[in-house]
């Protein structure tokens, strides 16, 4: 390899870190620019909702029964000895609701909703019906990206919502039933040190794990090329990147919020 | 499909959101509608009590502290809200105390009896008094404020015990070793006197035995004198022995006093004999010096001498008179 060929190759690398950059920039100002039509994104707002939140509310809420079950287990295994039995109930409480039900249901539903709409829109970016919809003066943007970004960023929190009660309530039950605490002192534990905070920043950061999610998903699937093996590899490639930008997301919330606040 | 699409969308985003507002209230204890009583306390420092920490009454929960606030004038304003139907005692005072080892804490409400002989406590009830609708509070020190003081003090132990690490090197190990020696050696002299001694005390504790057996009959012979003296102080025997020993004290008194005036009389008998002896022994001196008639006639055997042929010429002529007396004797009648 000669020293041009080396030059060219580095920076042919650097290229291509940077236009990732710049296409997913691009991407988002695209995004924001077409949520200008609204009558375009409206109607299909609430399939998409439909589609993502409320189809997403069986696997969410298992996730959280399950979640609910073992953490309170966890809680009065570790807890046995010095520490009150009624803490259980303050460690399901805070766990769930701030980290858990957040991260847990968001990162089931960037496999499910991630790889469905990068499957989807990867199928009609191959198979050309997004040239179509431009032939035709839809904006791409505002016909197939907008809705299901909104679509996530509002259903999100619906769903991990009930899935915090859903969970605490599973940890209740299964602390009266499995473990040897009473009703009454796990929720003396749950009501211990609760804060209308917990559900804030749960809710808070669950919208910005739909966005995060929705927004990739679309990203992957525009960004399809080929056949159905780059569709393939678009919904892989939405889940990987939605289930880092979740934990991503959900340490950069921790540290803007928690970090030194005491609620 | 449109319709149902919005409508079940619609249908999870109330139900969701009234399910999770819902879950909060009750979480919180938030309750609408329900008569509440304020109560408002004034603390120095409120420690790590909050908006929202319990308020207790006779040890039940009957509120939460809904508000606090800094006064001007250095004190916290707490505002608490109770169910109208508890009462507060009279004289109440507020205190903020931890209700576990695991940061809870607690609002009491309860009297200034409950404080008992706490100096600091009545310090703080001291200062937040004086405003007559504003409960006193005090705030009472936490776990973290108790184990810094532990902490400190297991610090100047470590210390300590880091001198007694630097102090205690190999030298010292072996003179405590030889420390230890000597003291089992002393040990065994000390439990073979002590052997010895509980023999001797075995002696001297029967003696002392004897010696309270001894006591016992003498206390009982006491006893028996204290029942005399008791039987003899009934019949008015000690009146009597009383009248006769204050007769006795008066003629004692009596003969002191002439025993006063002769042993004045005697002092001049004394000093009268004094004068007389002093005179004496001037005539002895003198005698003795051969001054005078009589000294020279007793140092002089000169006139013992003389005397004493006197004396014989007297004789003879005594018995020259008897056997002569015509000699000597010449009777005329007329």
């Amino acid at each position: 390899m000669t020293a041009v060929e080396s030059v060219s190759a580095l920076g042919r690398w650097g290229r291509e870190r940077v236009e990732g950059l710049g296409r997913s920039g691009r991407f988002v100002g695209d995004t924001l620019v077409a949520t200008r039509d609204v009558r375009t994104w409206w109607p299909e707002a609430t399939l998409h909702a439909r589609a993502l939140g409320v189809k997403s509310l069986p696997i969410a809420l298992y996730i959280a029964v399950f979640t609910g079950i073992v953490l309170s287990l966890l809680a009065s295994y570790s807890f046995t000895g010095a520490v009150p039995l009624y803490f259980v109930g303050t460690l399901v409480e805070k766990t769930i609701t701030m980290e858990l039900a957040p991260v847990l249901t968001g990162l089931a539903l960037a496999g499910r909703v991630g790889a469905n709409i990068a499957a989807e829109l990867g199928t009609m970016k191959v198979t050309e019906q997004v040239d179509a919809l431009e032939t035709l003066a839809f904006d791409p943007f505002a016909y197939l990206v907008v809705p299901r970004v909104l679509a996530g960023t509002v259903m999100f929190p619906i769903v991990v919502g009930l899935s915090m009660v859903v969970g605490v309530a599973a940890g209740w039950v299964a602390s009266i039933l499995l473990l040897d605490i009473s009703s009454e002192e796990f929720v003396k534990g749950l009501r211990l040190f609760f804060t209308t905070f917990d559900v804030r920043y749960g809710l808070v950061k669950s919208a910005s794990f739909g966005t995060a999610v929705t927004w990739i998903g679309c990203m992957q699937g525009l960004s399809a090329r080929g056949g159905a093996q780059g569709v393939g590899q678009a919904a892989t490639s939405a889940v990987v990147y939605s289930a880092v930008v979740i934990l991503v997301l959900d340490a950069l919330w921790a540290v803007l919020w928690l970090l030194g606040s005491h609620p | 499909m449109k319709r149902t699409n919005d409508f079940s969308v619609g249908l999870t985003i109330i139900i969701g959101s009234f399910v999770i507002i819902a879950a909060t209230l009750w979480v919180k204890q938030v309750d609408f509608g329900r008569e509440r009583a304020a109560v408002t306390a004034r603390f120095r420092d409120v420690g790590g009590a909050k908006v929202g920490t319990p308020v207790v009454v006779r040890g039940v929960r009957a509120g939460k502290i809904e508000s606090m606030e800094l006064s001007d004038s250095g004190f916290v304003l707490a505002r608490m809200s109770l169910e109208s139907s508890v009462g507060l005692p009279v004289d109440a005072i507020v205190l903020l105390n931890e209700s576990s080892l695991f940061g809870e804490w607690q609002a009491t409400i309860t009297t200034r009896d409950a404080v008992g002989n706490d100096t600091e406590v009545i310090r703080q009830l001291a200062e937040a008094a004086g405003r007559p609708d504003v409960l006193p509070g005090a705030t009472l020190p936490d776990i973290a404020r108790l184990t810094a003081v532990a902490g400190r003090i297991a610090g100047d132990v470590a210390s300590v015990a880091e001198r007694v690490q630097v102090a205690f090197d190999e030298q010292a190990a072996r003179e405590l070793r030889g420390s230890l020696r000597n003291f089992a050696e002393l040990s065994t002299v000390l439990a073979q006197t002590v052997r010895e001694q509980s023999n001797n005390l075995t002696t001297v504790s029967s003696d002392v035995r004897g010696g309270v057996q001894s006591l016992l009959r003498s206390a009982e012979l006491l006893r028996a004198v204290s029942e005399r003296v008791d039987s003899s102080t009934s019949r008015g025997e000690v009146r009597r022995i009383v009248d006769d020993a204050a007769e006795a004290a008066r003629q004692l008194r009596e003969t002191g006093r002439r025993l006063l005036a002769i042993s004045e009389q005697l002092g001049r008998s004394q000093d009268k004999l004094e004068s007389f002896l002093a005179n004496s022994d001037s005539v002895a001196r003198k005698l003795n010096s051969g001054t005078g008639s009589l000294g020279m006639m007793i140092n002089d055997p000169s006139l013992y001498r003389n005397a004493d042929s006197v004396m014989r010429q007297l004789k003879v002529l005594l018995d020259d008179v008897q056997k002569n007396p015509r000699r000597y004797i010449n009777l005329r009648i007329f």
